[in-house]
C-alpha cells in the first residue's frame, strides 16, 4: 500500500469492557490506598514487583485474550487494552509480566509446541512466569539482522552461543526468547537464516548480569550464552523464519498505550496539584497535552480495532509509536515551565519525584522497541519512498 | 434503515469524489482566485444535491447523517474546493434544525465564533466580522440570540451592510453590520442549541477541513519527492526527506484520528449543538490537534517541495494557505487548549475519596 490516507476505526466498546475498567480501577485504588504499591513513572519498564504480578494473575488480568485451555479467558484485545492502560496511568509495577503478556505469550501461541503452550502459558497467565527479550547484542542494535549469537545443530537439539544486551528485567525472568543465526549469512538476503529459541535462563552455560541505567534502575541486562544446549522443541516456529516472526511481533507491540502513557502519572499529579488555582496559561499547556493524548489514544485504539478485524496496520502502528514516544518526552518538557525539575528521587515531593524520574527515563522512550528513525523508515516505505 | 442510510451515504460520497475529480482541478482553483468564477463546478454541486446533505428528506434534502456531511467537507477540502460547500451545508443544517425553509441554492453563514447578534423586538443588531460564503449566496443565515435562546434569522444578502474581505486563502470572509434589521424569516427559539454549541460545531467543521487538506498536502509531497531528481536520484531516496514525509504522515494521521473521533461523538449525540462537556472534549481535541498540525505540515511540505511549492502555479499553496486560515477560525489551538485545560481542571476533584474522586484520567479517557 502506498497511501497517506489512514483510517482509525472506532473500537467496539461494550458493557463488559466498561465493567472490566471499573473493576481494574477499583482494585488499583485499593492497592494504592493500602500501600500495595507506590505509583512510579514508566512503570511498564521501571516498576518490577513479582508479587504484584501474581496478584494480577489471580485476578485473571494477564493473558486475557488467550484460549481458556492455556489459562486465558478468550476476551477481546480491547479488554486487554483497558487493563493495560489503567495499569499505566496508575503507575502500577507491571514490568515483571509485561513482555510475557504482550509479546512472548502471543508468540508461543503462534509458534510454540503444544507442550510448551500447556506448560508455559498458564504460568504466564498466573503471573508466575516472566520472559525477557533476547534481541539486541553488543554489535547489533537497530541493525538487528546482524546478530552474531549462533545456534548450531547438535544431537537432539541446538547449542546456543552469544551475548544478548539490554534485555529488560531478565534477572526476574525464567525464560528468554533468543534470536540467533542458524543459517549462513547471505549478504543478498540478510534476514534469512535467523531463528528464535525459547531458553530457560537456569540452563547450564547462561549468565545474566544486571546493568544500571542512567535513571538508577537496574532493569537492563547483559546475558551470555556459552554453548547452551536446548532441545529441538525450544525452536519457536520454523527454523530460519525468525525474522518474519520478530517483525510481526514488533508490529503488534508498537501501537499500545505504553507508547504514549509512560509519563502520564507525572501529568496526573501535576494536574491534581494545579487544578484548584489553574491560570489560563497553565490550562492552555495542559489542554494542548490532553488533546494530544486523546488523539493518540484514538489512533492507538484504531490500530487495535484494525488488528481485531484481521488487518496488518504496520504503518499506522509505527505512526502511533513515533508520535507517542516523542510526545511522552514532550509532556515533561512542557510541565517544566510550571514545575522545574531539580532534585533526584528522594527529595520528598511526590510530583518532583515523578517528574525527575520521567525526565531521567525519557531518553529510552524513543529508542526501545525500534528507534524512531527506524520507525520513520517504515513509514516512508509505506508511502512508497523506499 | 441503518444499512440503507450507509448505502445512500456511500453513493453520495462517491458522486462527490467523481464530481470534484472531474471539475475541480488545480487550474479551476487558481482561476477562481484570479476572478474566473467556477460556474460549472458550482452548478454541478447544486445539481448533485451536495449542499442538501444535511437537510431531511421531508424538507426536500438528502437526509444524510452528520457523518456524511463531514465526509463531504473533508473531501472538498482535499480539492481546495473554491466554492463554499461547507458553509452552505452548515447554513442549511441550521435552517433545517430551526424549521425554516430551505432552497436549493448557495447560502452564506453569518457566524464566526464571536458574539452572536442580538434580537430585540424582532429586529437584529450586531456585527459579524467574518461571515463565509457571501459572494455566491442568495440567502444569509444568521444565528441570533435573545435572552440566552438561539433563533435562526434569514436575510437577503443584497439588503444588508456588507464589507467584503478575503481570508489568507482568498476565501470570502465578509463583515456584516446590522442595525435593527428586520429578517426575512425568523425561527422560534431552537431547543438544545447554544452559542457555544454552535461555535463547537463550526470548530469541528474547520478541523475536518484541515484534516482533508493535510492529507492532500501529504499526497502532493509524496508525489513530488518521488518525481523530482537531484544528485542523480529522487528526493524521496534521501533519508532526511523521508523523515519529513513521515512527519507529515504522522501529523496528518493524528489530525484525522482526532477529527473522526469527534465526528463519531457528535453524530451519535442527541443534541449536537448544546455545547455539553461530552462534545467539548472531542471537539476541542480535534481543533487543537488539527490546528497544531496546520503549522507543522505546511512547513515540512514546503521544505520538501523547494521553490516549486512556493510558486502560484503549483497547487501546494492552495492547501497551506487554507489550513493557515482555518486553524484560526472558530478558535485556534491556543483558544481551545485553554478551554480544554480549564474544562478538565474543573472536573478534577482530589478531595473526594474512592468512587467520588475524579482524576484527570477519568476525564481524559471519557
Amino acid at each position: 500500500m502506498e497511501s497517506v490516507r489512514f483510517n482509525f476505526p472506532a473500537p467496539q466498546i461494550d458493557e463488559s469492557v466498561d465493567e472490566l475498567r471499573k473493576e481494574v480501577r477499583a482494585f488499583l485504588e485499593e492497592e494504592v490506598r493500602s500501600g500495595g504499591f507506590t505509583p512510579v513513572t514508566d512503570c511498564w519498564c521501571a516498576g518490577i514487583d513479582p508479587e504484584f504480578s501474581r496478584k494480577l494473575g489471580e485476578k485473571g488480568w494477564i493473558g486475557v485474550t488467550w484460549p481458556r485451555q492455556y489459562g486465558g479467558r478468550e476476551l477481546s484485545a480491547l479488554h486487554r487494552y483497558v487493563i493495560t492502560e489503567e495499569m499505566l496511568v496508575a503507575g502500577a509495577p507491571v514490568h515483571a509480566h509485561w513482555i510475557a503478556d504482550r509479546q512472548s505469550g502471543p508468540l508461543i501461541l503462534a509458534t510454540g509446541t503444544e507442550e510448551m503452550k500447556q506448560k508455559i502459558l498458564p504460568q504466564i497467565a498466573a503471573g508466575k512466569c516472566f520472559v525477557a527479550l533476547g534481541l539486541s547484542e553488543p554489535e547489533s542494535g537497530s541493525d538487528l539482522a546482524s546478530v552474531r549469537t549462533r545456534a548450531v545443530r547438535v544431537e537432539g537439539g541446538w547449542e546456543v552461543t552469544g551475548t544478548k544486551l539490554w534485555s529488560s528485567g531478565a534477572q526476574q525472568c525464567q525464560y528468554m526468547t533468543v534470536l540467533a543465526r542458524t543459517g549462513e549469512r547471505n549478504p543478498e538476503k540478510r534476514h534469512d537464516g535467523l531463528t528464535q529459541f525459547f531458553i530457560p535462563l537456569d540452563s547450564p552455560g547462561v549468565t545474566v548480569r544486571g546493568i544500571r541505567d542512567m535513571s538508577g534502575v537496574e532493569h537492563f541486562n547483559e546475558s551470555h550464552f556459552e554453548k547452551v544446549f536446548v532441545p529441538d522443541d525450544a525452536v519457536l516456529g520454523a527454523v530460519g523464519e525468525g525474522w518474519k516472526q520478530i517483525t510481526n511481533e514488533l508490529a503488534l507491540e508498537r501501537s499500545g498505550p505504553e507508547r504514549f502513557l509512560s509519563t502520564f502519572v507525572a501529568l496526573e499529579k501535576a494536574l491534581q496539584q494545579g487544578a484548584p488555582n489553574m491560570s489560563g496559561h497553565q490550562a492552555a499547556v495542559a489542554g494542548s497535552i490532553i488533546a494530544r493524548i486523546r488523539a493518540l489514544r484514538a489512533m492507538s485504539l484504531g490500530v487495535a480495532a484494525l488488528l481485531g478485524q484481521g488487518h496488518s496496520p504496520e504503518v499506522e502502528a509505527a505512526l502511533v509509536k513515533d508520535l507517542g514516544t516523542r510526545f511522552e518526552q514532550d509532556i515533561i518538557e512542557r510541565l517544566r515551565e510550571f514545575w522545574p525539575v531539580r532534585m533526584k528521587q528522594g527529595y520528598g515531593d511526590e510530583l518532583q519525584n515523578l517528574m525527575a524520574d520521567s525526565l531521567l527515563r525519557s531518553p529510552s522512550f524513543t529508542l526501545r522497541g525500534g528507534t524512531n528513525e527506524i520507525l520513520k523508515g517504515i513509514i516512508a516505505r509505506g508511502m512508497g519512498l523506499r | 434503515m441503518g444499512f440503507d442510510m450507509e448505502e445512500t451515504d456511500q453513493l453520495i460520497r462517491d458522486t462527490a469524489h467523481r464530481l470534484f475529480t472531474d471539475q475541480c482541478d488545480a487550474e479551476t482553483v487558481n482561476g477562481s482566485e484570479c476572478g474566473e468564477a467556477p460556474e460549472r463546478l458550482q452548478k454541478a454541486i447544486l445539481e448533485a444535491g451536495l449542499t442538501l446533505a444535511w437537510v431531511p428528506e421531508a424538507a426536500g434534502g438528502v437526509g444524510g447523517s452528520l457523518a456524511l456531511g463531514f465526509s463531504l467537507i473533508r473531501q472538498a477540502a482535499g480539492f481546495a474546493l473554491p466554492v463554499p460547500l461547507a458553509d452552505t451545508l452548515v447554513a442549511n443544517l441550521l435552517l433545517a434544525e430551526s424549521g425554516l425553509e430551505i432552497a436549493d441554492q448557495w447560502a452564506a453563514l453569518a457566524m464566526d465564533g464571536g458574539e452572536l447578534p442580538v434580537l430585540v423586538q424582532g429586529k437584529v443588531s450586531g456585527v459579524v466580522e467574518a461571515a463565509s460564503g457571501m459572494p455566491e449566496a442568495e440567502v444569509l443565515v444568521m444565528p441570533v440570540t435573545q435572552g440566552g435562546q438561539i433563533r435562526i434569522a434569514v436575510f437577503t444578502p443584497s439588503v444588508v451592510d456588507v464589507q467584503h474581505h478575503e481570508s489568507l486563502a482568498g476565501e470570502a470572509r465578509s463583515r456584516i453590520t446590522l442595525n435593527a434589521a428586520v429578517p426575512d424569516q425568523l425561527s422560534d427559539p431552537v431547543d438544545g442549541m447554544t452559542a457555544d454549541g454552535l461555535g463547537q460545531f463550526c470548530a469541528l467543521v474547520r478541523a475536518c477541513q484541515i484534516a482533508g487538506a493535510l492529507e492532500k498536502m501529504g499526497e502532493l509531497t509524496v508525489g513530488y519527492v518521488k518525481e523530482r531528481q537531484q544528485f542523480g536520484r529522487p528526493l524521496g531516496k534521501f533519508q532526511a526527506v523521508q523523515h519529513k514525509v513521515a512527519d507529515i504522515a504522522g501529523e496528518s494521521a493524528i489530525s484525522g484520528a482526532a477529527v473522526e473521533q469527534a465526528i463519531r461523538m457528535i453524530s451519535s449525540h442527541p443534541a449536537p449543538f448544546d455545547g455539553s462537556m461530552d462534545i467539548l472534549l472531542p471537539v476541542a481535541t480535534a481543533k487543537v490537534v488539527a490546528s497544531e498540525a496546520a503549522g507543522k505540515v505546511p512547513r515540512d511540505a514546503h521544505q520538501a517541495h523547494g521553490a516549486m511549492g512556493f510558486s502560484f502555479e503549483y497547487p501546494l499553496h492552495q492547501y497551506s494557505r487554507r489550513v493557515w486560515s482555518w486553524r484560526e477560525e472558530f478558535g485556534s489551538e491556543f483558544y481551545w487548549s485553554e478551554r480544554l485545560g480549564m474544562a478538565v481542571a474543573s472536573e478534577i476533584d482530589t478531595h473526594g475519596s474512592g468512587k467520588s474522586a475524579t482524576r484527570a484520567w477519568d476525564v481524559v479517557s471519557r
